[in-house]
């Protein structure tokens, strides 16, 4: 693993800043430095909601030729996610996906899929295939 | 071509956290530098359950913790090789960090 970080970055969007930063602390312990990961969480006056001017500004932070896949907490952030692409220069558009996936075990899996240094197609793919991955076996 | 190719140990996992977070994930990404098939069976808890080695939330999920021992099974051209490189990893406890 002698190349710089150049991988999918993950973004974490949620309504509560304290719930993404403590996946974020899960998913730093698994993935120990390899993977870029940001956080967009909370709305704009500091609340419980999600920005789509955050979410655009976090997937600005970890922009590059891999790609960014987005993880979201719960199905009403879709929509500031989307109003968050729409944001962004389409050239930056083109290579983020939404995850349709848990947001705990989804993230994780990711992670661990793009420390392999795999495509943004795999890591997305990685992260909804832990929808199938029941916690009781 | 030696398709049919199969290697296995049995080793126990002393990692104060088991096969779970950094261990979990080392061994995810080390099983998946191998063409094989790896499979990780849990010998110490009751119904053996078995995950993809390449699937970090199957081998979390078979819920080895420290002491547990466990079955490695690879099928494949480098069968051999990946067993014998996972089997180093658990020994030599994830690079013997103390951290998750």
């Amino acid at each position: 693993m002698g190349r710089p970080p150049v991988s999918v970055g993950l973004l974490l969007v949620s309504h509560s800043a304290r719930l993404a930063e403590g996946l974020r602390e899960l998913v730093e312990q698994v993935v120990q430095g390899r993977v870029r990961i940001a956080v967009a969480a909370g709305s704009e006056d500091g609340g419980l909601g999600t920005s789509a001017v955050a979410i655009s500004a976090a997937v600005e932070s970890l922009a590059g030729p891999d790609g960014v896949l987005v993880l979201m907490d719960l199905g009403s952030a879709v929509l500031s996610a989307e109003t968050a692409l729409e944001l962004l220069d389409p050239a930056v558009r083109e290579r983020v996906r939404m995850a349709d996936a848990p947001f705990v075990e989804g993230a994780v899996a990711a992670a661990v899929e793009a420390s392999l240094d795999s495509g943004l197609d795999a890591v997305l793919a990685t992260a909804v295939a832990a929808r199938g991955q029941g916690k009781l076996g | 071509m030696n398709e049919a190719a199969q290697a296995s140990a049995e080793l126990t996992v002393e990692h104060d956290h088991g096969l779970h977070l950094r261990p979990a994930a080392d061994f995810v990404r080390l099983a998946s530098r191998y063409r094989s098939e790896i499979r990780v069976t849990n010998l110490t808890r009751a119904g053996g359950r078995e995950a993809d080695g390449r699937s970090l939330l199957q081998v979390t999920a078979l819920g080895v913790n420290s002491g547990h021992r466990v079955r490695l099974t690879a099928r494949g051209e480098d069968a051999g090789e990946a067993v014998r490189a996972l089997s180093d990893l658990i020994r030599s406890n994830f690079g013997a960090g103390d951290h998750p």
